[in-house]
């Protein structure tokens, strides 16, 4: 079973990953690191993450994906050292 | 050898653009920016045409109730560079030359100006659509959240922007 390691700094062989504003208070939290899996043949993706850390809300339709600061589709392979941003809508301006 | 009925290239325009982007983590005075902006670009270089919004605090919460402030969380690095990028694509599309866009971040209060856009252009028209176009880009595309910090002590994240 794939473990959930504390955050702190980013670290070798893991996925950063960041939740920003009501997303990160709702789940309690703002920043993990999670193993990659490099055995794997095929890398872990954005949604397969979104329901393993049991995130609230809608994946999709009210949280979008960006992976290295750049928007990606949810179901886009991830790869060790990525840094992957769930985003609740956006309000700026 | 492109053949005159492609769409042109907006590389060269491209080149030529000048982008300014800054995020305030304390409050700025628009009308003083946008002066330093256009002392910038003076003389000959000076557009012909230019157009600005600028967006400040309302004192009213979503709700009606009075606002205390307005907090605004960004993603540090991905804020800036979709700034940028909204810029350059949106510049582009409407053959602009000088952008300016100005947002805060933080605890904003009611009347405190919150984004500056200003667009200069040769003419009125792509002026006043690029300026228009970008803002409503960056409400809905470049990472910001706000949340309300109301009179009556509660607070909540908006989860979208105000009507048009």
């Amino acid at each position: 079973m794939v473990s959930v390691v504390a955050a702190d700094v980013p670290r070798v062989g893991t996925i950063r990953i960041l939740l920003f504003a009501g997303l990160r208070e709702r789940a309690g939290w703002g920043e993990q690191h999670w193993p990659a899996n490099p055995g794997c043949a095929a890398g872990l993706t954005p949604r397969e993450l979104w329901l393993q850390l049991q995130l609230p809300g809608e994946l999709g339709s009210q949280v979008r994906v960006a992976i290295n600061r750049q928007f990606a589709d949810a179901d886009t392979p991830l790869r060790a050292g990525d840094e992957l941003a769930f985003l609740p809508p956006i309000s700026g301006g | 050898m492109s053949s005159p009925f492609c769409p042109q290239s907006v590389g060269a325009d491209t080149e030529a653009m000048l982008i300014k982007i800054d995020l305030h983590s304390t409050g700025f005075e628009p009308l003083v920016v946008l002066e330093h902006w256009q002392q910038a670009q003076s003389g000959i270089a000076a557009s012909a045409a230019e157009a600005h919004f600028i967006g400040r605090v309302r004192g009213v919460a979503a709700d009606g109730c009075a606002l205390e402030a307005l907090e605004l969380e960004h993603y540090p690095g991905m804020t800036e560079q979709q700034l940028e990028q909204l810029a350059r694509d949106c510049c582009s599309r409407h053959r602009v030359n000088r952008c300016l866009v100005q947002h805060r971040i933080g605890r904003v209060l009611p009347g405190e100006a919150i984004v500056l856009v200003a667009i200069g252009a040769d003419r009125r028209g792509p002026a006043q659509r690029c300026c228009q176009e970008l803002l409503e880009a960056l409400k809905h595309h470049a990472p910001f959240w706000k949340r309300e910090w109301r009179s009556d002590g509660s607070r909540e994240w908006l989860s979208g922007n105000t009507p048009l």
